[in-house]
C-alpha cells in the first residue's frame, strides 16, 4: 500500500546537503555532538540531548514529534558517566517516545509513547509496540516483538522485516514533502 | 494571568529554555533541564534543594475542581529536597516530600499527596485521592503498589556530572536571590 503524502510547511524545516530534514521547533542540545548520517527526518518538538554525550543516527531514520533521544548514564564508584547513543539505519521512533538506549540496531521500529529504559540494547530488526515500557538494561533480541509494562516478548517477526523497514522508511522519506503552493 | 515571580537561589542551574510561569522559588543545587515546564497556577511553588527536573517534565500547581471556589486561601506547593523528576512526567500533587523519584511518563493527579522516598514507576498513572506512605513503590502496567525496603538512592553523583556539563552547553538563568 502506498503511503499518502505527509506535507509540511517548507519554512518550518531545514534541509541539509545530505538530505536531513530537521524541524526548526526542535530542541537540539549540543548540536556539535549530534551526527545525522543523511536522509533523517526530525519532526517538531523532538529533543536530542547531544550535550550529555554523542548521539549518532544512521541513514533514513525518522524521529517523530515530541520524541526524546537521551544518552544513558551509568553509575561508577567515582561518579556518573554518560554513554554515547548510537542508532542504526532505517529506524523509526514514534511520537512522544523516550529513548534512553545505548545501542539501537538497524531496521528497528519503536512505537508511540514508549519508554526505552537506561542502557537498553535493541538489536537489529525488532519492534517495540506502542506504550511499551522497557526496564533499564534490557536486551531486545533480533526479530522480536516487545510490548507491555515492563516490556516482554509477545511475538516474533518474519525474516523479511529488514526489507519491510527499508520500504517503510524510504517511502516515508519520499512522501515527506513540503506543501506545494498552488 | 498572574505575574511571573521567579526566585532562583544561588547554586541552582535553571536552563533558559525551561518554561516557568507564576510564583516559583527554586532551591540551591536544583537542576532544571531545558523544556521543563513548571506552572504555578493556584499559588506559589517552592522547590527544595538538589532536585533534578528533566526535560518535558510538567509540574503544575492546580487545585482539585471542588476546591477551586474557596478563594480565601492560597495554598503553597512545597516540593522537598532530592526529588528526581524524569523525562515527560506530569505531577500535579499538592504536596511532595523528600527523596521521591517520578519516572518517565508517570502521571500523579492533584489529589495525591506524596510523602518521602516514594517511587512512581514509568508510565504509571495515580489519580485516586490518597496519601502515599513512605517508601511506597508503584510499578507495572496495573500500577501495583508495594512498600520498598529501602529509600531510592540519591542522585548526587549524576547531579555533580550534570552541573559540570550543563553550563557548557546552555544559557543558565542567573540566581537572583541571596541567602
Amino acid at each position: 500500500m502506498e503511503l499518502r503524502d505527509i506535507n509540511y510547511n517548507k519554512s518550518d524545516y531545514v534541509e541539509t546537503a545530505s538530505g536531513n530534514k530537521v524541524c526548526r521547533q526542535t530542541v537540539l542540545c549540543g548540536s556539535q555532538n549530534i551526527v545525522l548520517q543523511g536522509k533523517v527526518i526530525v519532526q517538531s518538538e523532538a529533543i536530542i540531548r547531544g550535550d550529555l554525550a554523542n548521539v549518532k543516527t544512521g541513514r533514513f531514520c525518522i524521529i517523530s514529534k515530541e520524541a526524546v533521544l537521551r544518552p544513558p548514564y551509568k553509575k561508577f564508584s567515582k561518579g556518573v558517566a554518560f554513554f554515547p547513543l548510537s542508532m542504526g539505519d532505517h529506524v523509526y521512533v514514534g511520537e512522544r517516545s523516550v529513548v534512553n538506549a545505548a545501542i539501537v540496531g538497524n531496521y528497528v521500529y519503536i512505537g508511540k509513547n514508549c519508554v526505552i529504559g537506561r542502557r537498553c540494547t535493541l538489536k537489529d530488526c525488532c519492534v517495540i509496540e506502542d506504550n511499551t515500557i522497557l526496564a533499564p538494561e534490557t536486551v531486545v533480541p533480533p526479530f522480536a516483538r516487545y510490548g507491555g509494562s515492563p516490556g516482554t516478548q509477545i511475538g516474533e517477526l518474519p525474516e523479511c522485516q529488514a526489507d519491510l523497514m527499508v520500504d517503510f522508511t524510504k517511502s516515508y522519506y519520499q512522501h515527506f514533502q513540503p506543501t506545494k503552493l498552488i | 494571568m498572574s505575574r511571573n515571580n521567579i526566585k532562583i537561589l544561588p547554586g541552582a542551574l535553571v536552563c533558559e529554555e525551561s518554561k516557568l510561569r507564576g510564583d516559583i522559588t527554586i532551591g540551591s543545587g536544583t537542576i532544571v533541564h531545558p523544556s521543563a515546564t513548571i506552572i504555578a497556577e493556584a499559588g506559589p511553588i517552592i522547590i527544595g534543594e538538589c532536585c533534578l527536573i528533566e526535560e518535558q517534565v510538567k509540574i503544575i500547581h492546580r487545585l482539585p475542581f471542588d476546591q477551586q471556589n474557596k478563594e480565601n486561601t492560597t495554598p503553597v506547593l512545597i516540593i522537598g529536597s532530592h526529588n528526581v523528576f524524569e523525562v515527560d512526567c506530569t505531577v500535579e500533587s499538592p504536596k511532595i516530600g523528600n527523596n521521591n523519584v517520578f519516572e518517565s511518563k508517570c502521571y500523579v493527579g492533584n489529589k495525591v499527596t506524596v510523602s518521602n522516598g516514594c517511587i512512581i514507576g514509568a508510565g504509571c498513572r495515580v489519580t485516586e485521592e490518597q496519601i502515599l506512605k513512605e517508601n511506597i513503590i508503584i510499578f507495572g502496567s496495573k500500577c501495583q503498589m508495594r512498600e520498598g525496603l529501602d529509600r531510592p538512592g540519591l542522585q548526587t553523583l549524576q547531579m555533580e556530572t550534570l552541573s559540570k556539563m550543563i553550563p557548557n552547553y546552555h544559557h543558565i538563568k542567573k540566581p537572583n536571590k541571596k541567602v
